[in-house]
C-alpha cells in the first residue's frame, strides 16, 4: 500500500493534465450509466410503489392489465361481503370498484396530445389506498362530477389546476382537489366517480376491484374463495405484484439499452485509459527499474500500476456521478405500455446506483491498467536503468 | 504533400497508441451512428407521413370508438376525397410477449388510401375474398415463420370483441413501401371483427383523403364542426401530427439520446485530444529541431493538427461502416414493436464521419497549437 500511496498517487499528481483527461472520459461514461438507470429506477419505483402490501386486486380471469379486464356490477358486492375484506370505521367494506381510461390532453412541454389516465373510483378509494394525501382541496363528493387530480399530473398535462372545470367525455368535471402520494402511478391520473365516470365513458361495468385486506396473510384464503366461487371468474393479485409487473417490460428495455450504451461506451473511455497507463509506464520505466532493483517484486509493480490506475478511473467515477446528481428528482414521463397511458415519474439515484458507478468505473480502470501493468513488471531492470 | 508522409509516419510512431485510439473514436462514432438511427426509426413514420390523409378520433382519445354511421357524414364534407377505417384489436398470439399491432381494417378502401402497403395483386384477390384473411407485414412473417396460407389464431385481448378465439388465414404477405407504414403489422377485415363485437358497427379511427393538402386544416375543421356537441365529438389531425404525438408518448427521446450522444462526443474528445497532448509532449525535441530546420509554425500546426484528424477520421470511418454493416432494421425490429425497425442509413454514416472529424479537428487544435508556438531555445533544452 505505501509504495501505491507514496508512489504511484504522487506521480498522477505530476501528470495533472493526462490524468484529468483520462478521469473525465471515464467520468463522461459514469454519469450516462447513471442517468439511464435511474430513468429505470424511477420508473419502476413509481408503478411498484403504487402497490400496498395488504391490498389485493381482483381483474377478470387471464387479464394482465386493467384496460383489458372486466368485472360485471352484480360481482361487486359478493367480493366486499367476503370476510378477508377488511372494514373501515363505520363497518363498509374497503373496497373500490374501479375503471381506468384514457383521455387526451395536451402536455406542458410540447403541447402535444398525451394519453392521461383518468380512473373512475368507489366512495372508499382513498381509505383502500392510504398513502395518498391531499395537499390542496379536498377529497371528491361520490354522485357529483367532481375530480381529484393527482400532483404530477397538474404539472404536466394542462387544465388540471385546483378549481378549473375539465371537459371531457361531453361533460364538465370540477377540479376539487390535489393528492400525492410516495411517488406512485396514481399521481399522474385523474380520478372521479366510477358509477358517473361508466356513463359517461359509455362503459357498462367495473375493470377491477381493488380491496384492502385483513392483512398481508389473508391473500391466499382470499385467493381460493374467489376461485372456488363459480359465480366470479375472476383472479385476485396481490397489489404489488401486479404494479411490479406492469413495471416490468419498461424497465427491461431502458435498462438493456442503458447497459448497451454505457458498455460500449466504456470500451472506448477504457481505450484511453489504458492510452495513459501505457504512457505512464513509458514514462518511468528508469525508476521502474530503481523501483525493482531496491528489490520491489514484479507482483507489488504489477499491484501498484493496476491501482493507480483503478484510483484514476474511481476519481473519473465520481466526477461522472457528480455530473448525474443534479438529475435526481427531476420529473419526466413516458407511456406504461401495460396501461397505454402516461406516467410521470422522477429519475432517482440511490446510493445503490452510485456505488455501481463507481464499481463500473473500478472495473474500466482495471481493464484498461491490467495490461500496462503487466509490461510495467517485465521491464528487464538492467535495460530500465540504462534509458534516459 | 510531403506533409500528408509527415503526418503518416508519425501516426505510425507509437502503433499501439494510434490504435487504441483509432479504436476508442471507432467505438464512439459506432454508437452514435447506432443512436441516431434509432432516433430517425421513431421519427420515419412522421417524417414519411403523407400530406392528404388526416385522422380522425373520438375527442375523448383514441381509445374511445365512433359509430360507423360517422363514414357517410365525413364522406359528404366539401374537400373529402375518400375515406377508410380501422380498428385496433389487442389480439394474443399464443403469448403476451409475442405482442405485435394488429388493425381490422375495411380492405379495399384502406389499401387503395395507402399505397405504401404493397401486396401482389393475386395475394390482394385472394385477401379480399377471404373473410377471415388476413395480411402480414414481412417483418412480421420473418419474426413468426409465417407464410401464405397458414392459419393463425389470437386469443381476444379487448373483452369488446367477446371471449371466443380469432382463426385467421394469411393471404399475403405484404412489404411496407415507405415508413407510414410498418413491416410488423398485420391487417384483416374489419367486419369478420364487427361481427363478433359486443356492439356492433364500432370504428376506432377514419383515415381521410383529402383533396388539396393546402386544405388539411380547414377540412379537419370542418369534421370535427360537424359532430362537435354530439355524443360522439370527434378530433381530426393531419397523418404526421397524429404520428409525432406517437413518438412522444415514449417520453422526450431528443433530449434523452441527444444528452447521450453529447456525452459520446465529450468521451471521445477527451480521449483523443489527451493522445495528441501526449504524443506532442513526448516529440517536442524532434519538434524543436523541425523549426530549427526552416519549417514555419504553421507546418508544425497543421502537422499536428493533421495527425489528430487522420487518426480520428480512420476511427470514423471504421465506426460508421462497421454501424452500417450490423445495425440493420431486419435484426432491430423485434423488440416487440416496442421500439420500430430501424437501420443505420448513408446519412447516419456521413454524420458519423464528420462528427469524427469534428472531434479531430478539437482534439488536434489544442496540442497543435502549442507546439507551433514552441520557443526553439527551451525546447531544445529541455530534455524528455
Amino acid at each position: 500500500m505505501g509504495l501505491v500511496a507514496n508512489y504511484n498517487l504522487r506521480s498522477m499528481i505530476a501528470r495533472k493534465g493526462t490524468a484529468a483527461m483520462t478521469a473525465m472520459g471515464i467520468a463522461m461514461v459514469v454519469a450516462v450509466f447513471v442517468m439511464t438507470l435511474a430513468i429505470a429506477q424511477g420508473f419502476q419505483k413509481t408503478l411498484v410503489s403504487s402497490g400496498s402490501p395488504d391490498n389485493a386486486i381482483v381483474l377478470r380471469k387471464g387479464a394482465t392489465a386493467e384496460n383489458v379486464s372486466a368485472v360485471a356490477r352484480t360481482q361487486l358486492p359478493l367480493i366486499e361481503s367476503l370476510p378477508q375484506v377488511a372494514r373501515g370505521d363505520d363497518g363498509k367494506p374497503l373496497a373500490s370498484p374501479e375503471l381506468v381510461v384514457i383521455i387526451a390532453l395536451p402536455r406542458f412541454s410540447n403541447n402535444q396530445t398525451a394519453n392521461v389516465p383518468v380512473r373512475g373510483v368507489g366512495p372508499r378509494a382513498f381509505q383502500v389506498r392510504e398513502s395518498l394525501k391531499f395537499v390542496e382541496g379536498r377529497p371528491l363528493t361520490p354522485g357529483t362530477r367532481e375530480i381529484n387530480v393527482g400532483r404530477l399530473a397538474v404539472g404536466r398535462f394542462q387544465g388540471l389546476t385546483l378549481g378549473s372545470d375539465v371537459r371531457f367525455a361531453s361533460q364538465t368535471w370540477k377540479v376539487v382537489g390535489v393528492f400525492s402520494g410516495d411517488d406512485a402511478a396514481f399521481e399522474s391520473e385523474v380520478w372521479g366517480d366510477v358509477d358517473l365516470m361508466i356513463p359517461a365513458f359509455q362503459r357498462n361495468g367495473y375493470q377491477s376491484v381493488t380491496v384492502k385486506l385483513t392483512d398481508a396473510s389473508a391473500f391466499e384464503s382470499f385467493e381460493s374463495v374467489i376461485a372456488d366461487d363459480p359465480r366470479l371468474d375472476l383472479r385476485p393479485q396481490r397489489e404489488i405484484a401486479f404494479y411490479a409487473d406492469q413495471s416490468r417490460v419498461m424497465t427491461t428495455v431502458i435498462r438493456v439499452f442503458g447497459t448497451f450504451v454505457t458498455a460500449i461506451l466504456a470500451i472506448g473511455a477504457m481505450f484511453g485509459a489504458m492510452n495513459t497507463m501505457y504512457a505512464a509506464v513509458a514514462y518511468r520505466k528508469r525508476e521502474i527499474g530503481t523501483l525493482r532493483a531496491l528489490g520491489f517484486t514484479r507482483r507489488r509493480i504489477v499491484a501498484a500500476f493496476l491501482a493507480e490506475s483503478i484510483a484514476l478511473a474511481l476519481i473519473g467515477g465520481v466526477i461522472g456521478c457528480l455530473l448525474a446528481l443534479p438529475v435526481h428528482g427531476l420529473s419526466t414521463g413516458t407511456t406504461n405500455m401495460a396501461s397505454f397511458s402516461e406516467v410521470a415519474f422522477k429519475f432517482r439515484i440511490t446510493p445503490a446506483l452510485l456505488g455501481g458507478g463507481l464499481l463500473f468505473a473500478a472495473l474500466m480502470g482495471a481493464a484498461g491498467g491490467l495490461l500496462p501493468a503487466i509490461g510495467a513488471a517485465r521491464i528487464p531492470i538492467a535495460r530500465a536503468l540504462r534509458e534516459i | 504533400m510531403k506533409l500528408l508522409g509527415l503526418i503518416v509516419k508519425s501516426a505510425r510512431r507509437s502503433k499501439r497508441r494510434t490504435a487504441l485510439t483509432v479504436m476508442s473514436v471507432a467505438v464512439a462514432v459506432f454508437l452514435f451512428a447506432s443512436l441516431r438511427a434509432i432516433l430517425d426509426g421513431f421519427n420515419a413514420a412522421a417524417a414519411a407521413s403523407s400530406s392528404t390523409r388526416i385522422i380522425t378520433i373520438r375527442s375523448t382519445s383514441l381509445i374511445f370508438a365512433m359509430p360507423s354511421s360517422h363514414t357517410q357524414t365525413i364522406r359528404s364534407i366539401p374537400g373529402v376525397r375518400d375515406i377508410t377505417w380501422a380498428n385496433w384489436f389487442g389480439g394474443i398470439y399464443k403469448d403476451p410477449n409475442n405482442f405485435f399491432a394488429q388493425f381490422a381494417i375495411d380492405a379495399e378502401s384502406y389499401l387503395r388510401l395507402y399505397p405504401e402497403i404493397e401486396l401482389s395483386a393475386s395475394e390482394r384477390e385472394a385477401f379480399f375474398a377471404d373473410r377471415t384473411g388476413a395480411i402480414v407485414g414481412d417483418g412480421l412473417a420473418q419474426r413468426f415463420g409465417f407464410k401464405v396460407g397458414d392459419r393463425i389464431v389470437l386469443q381476444v385481448g379487448i373483452p369488446t370483441y367477446g371471449s371466443q378465439d380469432f382463426t385467421f388465414t394469411i393471404r399475403g404477405i405484404y412489404r411496407a413501401g415507405a415508413a407510414a407504414v410498418d413491416n410488423q403489422s398485420m391487417f384483416f377485415h374489419w367486419k369478420y371483427a364487427d361481427e363478433r363485437s359486443i356492439e356492433a358497427g364500432q370504428i376506432g379511427w377514419f383515415v381521410v383523403e383529402i383533396a388539396n393538402p393546402d386544405a388539411a386544416a380547414q377540412v379537419s375543421a370542418a369534421i370535427d364542426q360537424k359532430f362537435s356537441n354530439t355524443p360522439y365529438e370527434t378530433k381530426t389531425d393531419t397523418e404526421q401530427q397524429f404520428a409525432s404525438s406517437f413518438v412522444s408518448m415514449f417520453g422526450n427521446l431528443n433530449v434523452l439520446l441527444g444528452s447521450i450522444g453529447l456525452a459520446i462526443v465529450l468521451t471521445t474528445l477527451f480521449v483523443a485530444g489527451n493522445t495528441m497532448a501526449m504524443s506532442v509532449r513526448e516529440r517536442t525535441t524532434e519538434i524543436a529541431v523541425m523549426r530549427t530546420l526552416g519549417f514555419p509554425a504553421r507546418a508544425i500546426f497543421l502537422f499536428i493538427a493533421g495527425e489528430g484528424l487522420l487518426i480520428s477520421i480512420v476511427g470514423g470511418l471504421l465506426g460508421a461502416g462497421l454501424a452500417w454493416a450490423i445495425v440493420d432494421g431486419q435484426n432491430f425490429g423485434v423488440s416487440g414493436g416496442f421500439v420500430p425497425p430501424f437501420g443505420v442509413t448513408g446519412r447516419n454514416v456521413l454524420i458519423g464521419v464528420a462528427l469524427s472529424a469534428l472531434i479531430g479537428v478539437l482534439a488536434g487544435a489544442v496540442p497543435a497549437t502549442m507546439a507551433s508556438r514552441l520557443k526553439i531555445v527551451d525546447a531544445l533544452r529541455r530534455v524528455a
